[in-house]
């Protein structure tokens, strides 16, 4: 937000250039002292691994692969979690009988149930899809009934003493007052899809980043196993900005500042 | 444990002002009982679904043929075997050792960075993008490389347990430090308040309840990656339990495993809320939230 207008800072740019570079001197002098097993690579090995995945087929698929599961998985718990958290979140009785429900599910460690998972599905694209979109259900799910629950009673009312149908309510008086909400939840999920899709990629073997990264390590292929979860990090950094910004630019007219 | 369960989410009922009128005209024994019946038909109200749940899983996989999903009944029968016997007993001890450990690393590393970043803008500025990327490096990616790296040993499952969980603790320090009310913390500059005073009495309790929130993000985070580290390589703990079981087709202790870990993540999530409610009394009671 703030960073966003200083980007152009031409002071600061260089300053966190230098912090970068700093950061990589460290860990190359950490290298040279020893003090880390010799399989660590250093910092050329790592920029070349970098530079050589740019140009490999194997890692474009790679990352299409994990993209595409965390994308689908993503997609699904956003759309099922708002519906879901605006009904639950508007009708108390179904509020108060989930509530203990929702709160063993989204404290549920799901990667947990990866070897249950891959018995009952096998190490597929559509395993890691389930698994991505039961993650990130959580997130968007409670923020939904959040968003659904802080009705202004005034409106409520005004609604009510109109009759405004049932699905007009729904869409133009329930929705926009929980999209704050909802927004901070979908946003939150995006990250977790990410993060989810390349772990169930390392414990299962299903195709993509994290496969290719266990693949490297069991290899003894060190400087790419590292190129590949930089990708990983980049990725989720990038998706976080880009999802940042969005909100922003739609959610202009939301008032109250959330996060 | 179902108790603490329904009193935990700070809800306004809607009724709540209803009984106390009631009650104001009814003799107290008939106002005692009438307060029974209702706290009876909030819990009835927050349980009936599980117990349903429980009940539909029961007797839909009590006649399963399906090798792979087990009855509810054996899988329970497994579950009680196994933590009579200690073998799950020792492994959680053990993982719980690695997630305390991990945990307590980071709320260190992390309170400590946020409240140097929170003070210090510029330095802020600098290292933002870098905490970014650092925080967006898939968790569960790293237990390869570091485990590969340093082996199967306890240090390593601790030290990236710590370093997952640092991130929220670190950032949500910062925006507590950023959170102090600016005349107040102009009182302190101008009064000379030593720099140390002044982190612990002024700026430490004002962005304890980010902080702990922090903390609260964090800690689903540690249980995954304390599963995932013991998933990929162990010979001890909780994840070793379901893997070992899984690999060995031991399909109700696998589940057993699974279900067990969703609890203790359950359980130490509710212990969380009613330790934060304790040491951040003062802030509840101020009507904040």
């Amino acid at each position: 937000m703030k960073t966003q207008i200083r980007a152009l800072d031409v002071g600061l740019t260089s300053q966190r250039l230098l912090a970068v570079a700093v950061l990589l001197m460290v860990w190359q002098l950490v290298i040279w002292s020893g003090s880390l097993p010799s399989m660590t690579p250093g910092v050329p090995a790592i920029a070349t691994a970098i530079a050589h995945a740019f140009t490999s087929t194997l890692f474009w698929t790679s990352l299409a692969q994990t993209m595409t599961a965390a994308v689908s998985g993503w997609l699904i718990a956003v759309s099922v979690g708002t519906v879901l958290g605006l009904v639950i979140g508007s009708v108390p009785i179904l509020d108060r009988s989930t509530s203990i429900l929702i709160d063993f599910g989204r404290s549920f460690p799901v990667l947990a149930l990866m070897p249950v998972v891959i018995m009952l599905l096998g190490a597929t694209a559509q395993m890691e899809i389930f698994v991505v979109s039961l993650s990130c259900l959580w997130p968007v799910l409670v923020q939904t009934i959040y968003g659904a629950r802080r009705m202004d009673a005034a409106v409520v009312d005004t609604a009510r003493t109109f009759q405004i149908p049932r699905l007009l309510w729904f869409r133009r008086i329930l929705l926009p007052s929980a999209t704050p909400f909802i927004s901070t939840g979908v946003r939150i999920s995006a990250s977790i899809a990410i993060l989810v899709s390349v772990g169930v990629e390392v414990l299962s073997q299903a195709p993509g980043l994290g496969r290719q990264i266990t693949l490297a390590q069991q290899a003894q292929r060190w400087d790419q196993a590292f190129a590949y979860l930089f990708f990983a990090g980049v990725v989720g950094w990038g998706i976080a900005g880009l999802l940042n910004l969005a909100e922003g630019k739609i959610l202009t007219w939301n008032r109250q500042t959330n996060d | 444990m179902t108790d603490t369960a329904l009193r935990t989410p700070p809800r306004t009922t809607a009724g709540a002002d209803t009984p106390k009128t009631r009650s104001a005209r009814q003799p107290a024994g008939l106002r005692e009982r009438s307060r029974v019946v209702k706290a009876l038909l909030n819990v009835l109200q927050r349980t009936w679904l599980i117990a349903v749940v429980f009940a539909i899983w029961w007797t839909a996989s009590a006649n399963s043929t399906n090798i792979f999903i087990p009855s509810l009944e054996d899988i329970l029968l497994s579950l009680r075997r196994d933590l009579a016997n200690g073998v799950i007993g020792s492994g959680a001890s053990y993982s719980l050792t690695n997630l305390g450990a991990g945990l307590l690393l980071a709320v260190v590393v992390g309170i400590a960075g946020g409240l140097v970043l929170g003070e210090t803008r510029r330095l802020r500025e600098i290292v933002d993008p870098v905490i970014h990327f650092f925080r967006s490096v898939p968790q569960a990616a790293l237990v390869p490389l570091i485990i590969g790296a340093f082996g199967i040993g306890q240090g390593p499952k601790i030290y990236t347990i710590a370093f997952a969980c640092m991130w929220p603790v670190l950032l949500n320090t910062i925006d507590g430090v950023l959170s102090v009310e600016p005349t107040i913390r102009k009182f302190s500059k101008v009064y000379r308040i030593p720099a140390g005073l002044h982190f612990r009495r002024v700026v430490l309790p004002a962005a304890l309840p980010q902080i702990v929130a922090g903390i609260r993000v964090a800690l689903p985070i540690g249980i995954t990656v304390m599963v995932v580290s013991e998933l990929f390589a162990a010979n001890k703990g909780l994840g070793f339990y379901i893997l070992n079981s899984s690999a060995t087709f031991q399909v109700p202790e696998t589940w057993a495993g699974a279900l067990l870990v969703g609890v203790v993540g359950y359980i130490l999530s509710l212990l969380f809320i009613v330790f934060e409610r304790r040491i951040l009394s003062w802030y509840f009671k101020s009507g904040a939230k």
